[in-house]
């Protein structure tokens, strides 16, 4: 078996710029591949942790039908049992909020809004509004839960015509279905990555709100943020039992948001599909370079037969010498990619020029890759499979060589 | 080693063979009947197109007959299979070619070494051997180089020294002088007769080349596919 691996390694450097092309050509398919997952699967996280960081948070727990009917008669009081674990729980932090529909107003224009109150302190550890809040030109987050004071993104500022200082009006239906309103100073200005979350959602104070919508202590959800989002169902399976009342649900982020799971899943789609049609080639490239490979060595192939190897050894021999430019492509192309991913991971890929579309799907204007080593294991055992699928044919040939036909080729 | 008690290494009988060439057929072998002894240094002189490279296909098992058989040491060749065939040529028959015919890829050592890896001889036994009969044929200094780097008569050592290594029954020659000079042709048949004489090992060439039928002790005719005395 040593034999036919040397045998196997030479043969791939008898023709040298063949086979350095085709090496390239694996090697710089596994580049792309490694680089389009990496810039792929970073959007995709960076779309899910903004998401999350702004809206969502990893958990959250509400009453039934909450997230089709944000009003305030979908509030409740969390029972005082549940509290107290919540409290002395560790391993993810909480917050309180109440989310209700409004529209606010400025001498200029209006607008359709989620406005949410929020417990400024608890918020900081449970979403990135207090980062997304600019700390300039008088801008600032939420001192007090109590003040009348609202934080809106840079986005509906503009279009409202407003400045920080500024008062505003908001408009919204109590918990008796009355319409109220109500003026609050403009306190800070916040830009988050996701466009849509600028565009419709505004920031106030818990007992401001719960004032305003006359809900008392009630509150609309309980937002839980855990080490990391892959943790989200079993934050959900540990906090479950603590609910007595059957009327408030846990929901993790994937429930909540299963067009963002839709989505990724659309994108691993089309990765595959994309990988697909790069192992395509490569196979057919590979396979070319085989058959030249045994048609230039009919008559040694042939040889070796006469002296009595078995054409299963020719077959092997034949998988090996591919298998060899398969891996030999793959070292080259994950060299490269890591070094490309390298600086890409310190630098991110400035995308900028796509703004518009990046605050769309809200994964910010800066991707950094993200390349997993289940991800390298995963492209190995494919350029493996690769190689071999594209040797089959070729190996087949080989073994099927009959001597004297070889013989009296020249 | 001496030649002693002579037994069949080879009977052939009654072959055919028949094939086609450009849309006509070909009779290359019509009623071929041989016996070659072991220890015998013999050649097959004849024409071109006479039948003596079919002939020594269908004795090497690359070839099979139309009819009639093939028995080497007792054992019948008809209706084996390819990898019965193959096990064969392994085990009983070594193979000397006009081209050489050697792995370009392997060292001269490599080569020689190659059928024995094939019969799973033990590395350090195969390695002594493949040495020592780089040796015997004159080319211990020239174990590590690769075909390209050896002479034509070189290459054609190293085959036989491939051929003999693992004590085939028999060694098939197919023209082994014809694309060497008259010099390094001589001096390869002086090497064969002496492997010959020392070792016992059974010869058969195919040859049209005058010096190879002087040295042979027997000389087999073949016109037209028959043996012509």
């Amino acid at each position: 078996m040593k034999m036919i691996f040397l045998l196997s390694w030479r043969n791939v450097w008898r023709n040298r710029r063949r086979s350095l092309v085709v090496i390239t050509s694996i090697g710089l398919g596994i580049l792309m591949m490694f680089f389009m997952m990496g810039i792929s699967k970073g959007m995709n996280y960076q779309m899910v942790d903004n998401t999350i960081s702004t809206s969502l948070g990893h958990v959250s727990v509400h009453r039934k039908g909450f997230l089709d009917n944000i009003k305030p008669s979908y509030s409740f009081v969390p029972d005082e049992d549940f509290m107290e674990r919540m409290k002395s729980s560790k391993g993810f932090s909480w917050a309180p909020r109440v989310k209700v529909q409004a529209m606010i107003r400025s001498s200029e224009s209006s607008r359709g809004v989620m406005i949410a109150g929020i417990d400024p302190e608890r918020e900081r550890t449970v979403s990135g509004i207090y980062e997304y809040t600019s700390k300039e030109n008088g801008s600032d987050f939420l001192k007090s839960s109590e003040a009348r004071d609202i934080l809106i993104s840079k986005r509906t500022a503009e279009k409202l015509d407003l400045v920080v200082g500024d008062r505003l009006v908001l408009i919204l239906q109590d918990v008796h279905g009355e319409m109220t309103g109500e003026a609050l100073t403009v306190k800070g200005i916040f830009s988050s990555p996701v466009g849509d979350f600028d565009k419709h959602v505004v920031f106030t104070g818990l007992k401001n709100l719960q004032r305003i919508t006359g809900i008392g202590s009630r509150i609309s959800e309980i937002t839980i943020k855990a080490e990391n989002r892959d943790l989200s169902y079993r934050i959900k399976k540990r906090v479950e039992p603590w609910l007595k009342s059957t009327d408030v649900v846990v929901k993790t982020w994937q429930e909540m948001a299963p067009s963002i799971v839709s989505a990724i899943r659309l994108y691993d789609s089309m990765m595959y599909v994309f990988f697909a049609i790069v192992f395509t080639t490569i196979v057919f490239s590979v396979a070319n370079t085989m058959v030249m490979a045994i048609m230039e060595r009919f008559h040694e192939i042939g040889v070796m037969k006469c002296l009595g190897t078995k054409p299963l050894n020719i077959f092997i021999m034949i998988l090996i010498e591919s298998l060899n430019l398969g891996l030999l492509g793959m070292a080259a192309g994950m060299i490269a990619g890591g070094l490309v991913l390298g600086v890409l991971t310190v630098t991110g890929l400035d995308l900028s020029f796509f703004s518009e579309t990046m605050s769309i799907l809200g994964s910010g204007t800066v991707i950094y890759p993200v390349v997993t080593v289940k991800d390298f294991f995963a492209s190995m055992v494919i350029v493996s499979c690769t190689a071999v699928i594209a040797a089959l044919y070729p190996a087949v040939k080989a073994a099927r060589i009959r001597p004297l036909k070889a013989l009296h080729f020249i | 080693m001496g030649k002693g008690v002579r037994m069949k290494v080879i009977e052939i009988k009654n072959l055919h063979k028949t094939y086609q060439s450009n849309g006509q057929e070909v009779h290359a072998l019509r009623g071929i009947d041989l016996d070659i002894e072991s220890g015998e240094f013999s050649a097959i002189a004849g024409p071109s197109g006479s039948g003596k490279t079919t002939l020594l296909n269908v004795m090497g098992g690359i070839d099979r007959p139309d009819e009639g058989d093939v028995i080497i040491s007792g054992q019948t060749m008809k209706g084996l299979s390819e990898s019965e065939l193959s096990k064969i040529r392994l085990n009983r028959i070594g193979f000397i070619f006009q081209a050489y015919n050697l792995i370009p890829v392997l060292s001269a050592v490599e080569n020689v070494e190659y059928v024995m890896l094939l019969q799973g001889v033990e590395k350090h036994e195969r390695r002594e051997k493949a040495l020592a009969m780089l040796r015997d044929v004159g080319l211990e200094k020239e174990s590590h180089r690769r075909p390209a780097q050896l002479s034509g008569g070189q290459q054609q050592r190293v085959a036989v020294a491939r051929a003999i290594v693992s004590g085939p029954e028999i060694v098939l020659a197919d023209e082994p002088t014809a694309n060497l000079d008259q010099k390094t042709g001589s001096s390869l048949l002086d090497l064969m007769k002496n492997l010959n004489h020392e070792r016992g090992t059974t010869f058969l060439f195919s040859t049209h080349d005058p010096m190879v039928m002087d040295r042979a002790e027997r000389l087999i005719r073949i016109t037209d596919g028959r043996i012509t005395l």
